[in-house]
């Protein structure tokens, strides 16, 4: 999937190998748009049509009257449950952001270690397998026992959803690093610091970046799970506060954000793994 | 030649385990099925699911009982008509009758009366002396619940406005952990959560006081419209169980107390005391002009539950209230008072 999505940016920036040049642009801009303009069409007709309760389906113009109300003040109410939509949103991507760092740092450190140490590998992998089966929703309820309420137990959380798909990534392109390079600087006398910084971690950083892109994935869809104690203000807390009380057309808003916010940061993380790792499929 | 392999074995056991889900309930095919939505609190509910009195005086139904966690979710089920019967809290019901849930049910009992099960406690040494005093302060409730309605309540009758407050909504094992850790000043909660509260705090109020003053906060049987209209004996019968639960919990409190113990994680012990604290009606008292009414009277309930409805408005969890007329239609009065004592 990632492969394929990187290999038809890559067409973009040669023409020649589409055979109709103008076809190309066209067809990327105008299907997804299509798409779209037919998922609100579906969408409209089903309101309407009155089979379902507007509970279920609510039409397109309330949620995005949900949408405006969220984003502005109306009747002396700020946005949803005292706060604006972006406000709930900025605080999700900054628990999102601490998470992340924390889980890919420590990700990396032991995905380098478990592979190039044996050993080390064979205590750790059992456990990181094991937190990574766990749905975090199984054990939010300890660290809200051992780390509180506030946003200790949530970055805790996004960070434990980040750190297993980092490490198990990196660790299988640390594996995976040519063993006639590793060879090859050691025959040139290259110390095995030298062999893991310049040999192991260029080898390995693409599919690294692949595993970063999945561990902000796993954070991103943990976020409702890390805000259902006290999440408000955050996306998160607002999707499960609103569904509280039955609210779909703020329900559906919240998930919007969250899809979108999610599409945007996926992009930019792609656009940062083309410039740092220009190499990716080419050694 | 492998894959193909793996997807015949991948066929084989999803067929496998698709015919063998576990489900001790056994539902007869040949009956129509009465689905019951109940929460595990100690009340008429559990007496009559343990000591199967549905299942005896309704032989010709099978009978689901399902758990909910909270009359949100109740809610929500009786708008996907997944449910016949439920009880649920007098705010989450207000909200179900208002605008824009609308959904089609009744209130056909009340199933207990808030008393001293559920209270706001300050926790020692937040140096809370009373509500007042809660400004600025963290204040854990878990968020929809009649909790909730009661902790604002509460707060507008002292004059303290929810925005000088910092709500926070916590579950009621999560408000234990939190309130063990001093994360939070205060909470509203009830039984079994509360008794441990209690050990460390000061109540403030309870909702029994509330109602006294009011706001009480009611736990209600509810059955969707389209089902009494097709089942009303059923809908008797099951009245008819109530009403013998509530003589049961007044009358033999320490057989209800067991049979309830026998569906929920407590002892028989701490059952009785939490009974002994909530507040239960008399069939009498079901049927006078208090709460339902009689035949073709819908009682004082509806002016509660419009009562609620306004708060509700107010408070910005629904859009408006509804009119009374609403929920006056909204109370199933058929053949009370007599169909109680038959």
């Amino acid at each position: 999937m990632n492969r394929v999505q990187l290999e038809t940016a890559g067409d973009s920036r040669n023409g020649s190998r589409v055979p109709f040049g103008w076809r190309g642009p066209l067809t990327r801009a105008g299907l997804p748009v299509l798409s779209l303009l037919a998922f609100f069409a579906i969408w409209q007709f089903a309101a309407a049509s009155g089979v379902w309760n507007e509970t279920f389906i609510p039409f397109p113009s309330t949620v995005w009257r949900a949408f405006i109300d969220l984003s502005t003040v109306h009747d002396g109410v700020r946005g949803y449950a005292g706060y604006l939509l972006w406000e709930h949103l900025y605080m999700t991507l900054r628990r999102v952001l601490a998470g992340v760092i924390i889980g890919v740092a420590l990700g990396v450190l032991l995905g380098l270690i478990m592979g190039s140490i044996r050993w080390v590998r064979s205590i750790v992998e059992p456990w990181l397998t094991f937190l990574r089966t766990l749905p975090p929703l199984a054990y939010f309820f300890l660290l809200v026992i051992w780390l509180g309420i506030d946003e200790a137990p949530k970055v805790t959380l996004l960070a434990l959803a980040a750190l297993p798909p980092t490490a198990v990534a990196t660790t299988a392109a640390v594996l995976a690093a040519p063993v006639a390079l590793v060879e090859a600087a050691r025959a040139l006398g290259a110390t095995r610091w030298d062999v893991v910084k310049d040999v192991v971690v260029p080898s390995a950083l693409p599919e690294t970046f692949t595993g970063v892109r999945l561990a902000v994935g796993m954070a991103y869809s943990s976020v409702v799970a890390a805000e259902l104690f006290n999440g408000i203000p955050g996306v998160g807390g607002l999707v499960k506060d609103a569904s509280n009380y039955n609210n779909t057309p703020v329900v559906l808003v919240g998930i919007l954000a969250i899809g979108i916010s999610g599409l945007i940061i996926d992009g930019l993380l792609r656009g940062i793994e083309r410039r740092a790792a220009p190499w990716r499929g080419k050694v | 030649m492998k894959i193909k392999r793996l997807a015949t074995i991948a066929m084989i056991v999803t067929a496998a385990l698709s015919g063998c889900a576990i489900d001790n309930s056994k539902p007869d095919a040949a009956k129509p099925t009465v689905r019951i939505a109940y929460q595990a609190d100690p009340r008429g509910d559990l007496v009559i699911k343990n000591s199967k009195w549905l299942e005896e005086a309704l032989p010709d139904y099978n009978i689901k009982w399902t758990k909910f966690d909270s009359g949100a979710d109740i809610n929500t089920a009786f708008i996907a008509k997944q449910v016949d019967f439920g009880s649920l809290g007098s705010s989450p019901v207000a909200r179900g009758l208002s605008a824009p849930l609308n959904i089609p049910y009744s209130v056909a009992f009340v199933l207990e009366v808030a008393g001293d099960n559920e209270a706001l406690v300050a926790r020692n040494g937040s140096g809370i002396e009373s509500i007042a005093d809660l400004k600025g302060k963290r204040v854990a409730t878990p968020f929809a619940s009649t909790a909730h309605y009661s902790l604002l309540a509460a707060l507008a009758q002292n004059g303290v406005s929810a925005s000088d407050v910092q709500l926070v909504d916590l579950q009621p094992q999560a408000i234990l952990a939190a309130w063990e850790r001093g994360d939070i000043a205060a909470a509203y909660s009830w039984l079994p959560t509360l008794d441990q509260l209690e050990k460390n705090g000061k109540v403030l109020i309870t909702s029994r006081q509330l109602a006294d003053t009011g706001k009480p906060t009611l736990v209600l049987g509810a059955v969707s419209n389209s089902f009494a209209k097709e089942n009303p004996k059923v809908v008797d019968v099951w009245r008819q169980q109530q009403a013998r639960a509530l003589n049961e919990i007044k009358t033999d409190p320490d057989v209800a107390a067991k049979a309830i113990a026998a569906e929920i994680a407590l002892s028989p012990d701490d059952v009785s005391q939490q009974l002994t604290k909530a507040v239960f009606l008399t069939p009498a008292q079901e049927a006078s002009p208090e709460w339902l009414g009689t035949d073709g009277k819908p009682g004082n309930l509806a002016d509660n539950l419009e009562t609620v409805s306004q708060f509700l408005a107010d408070q910005k969890q629904i859009p408006a209230p509804a009119p009374l007329s609403v929920f006056q239609n909204a109370i199933y009065t058929t053949g009370l008072p007599d169909v109680l004592t038959r």
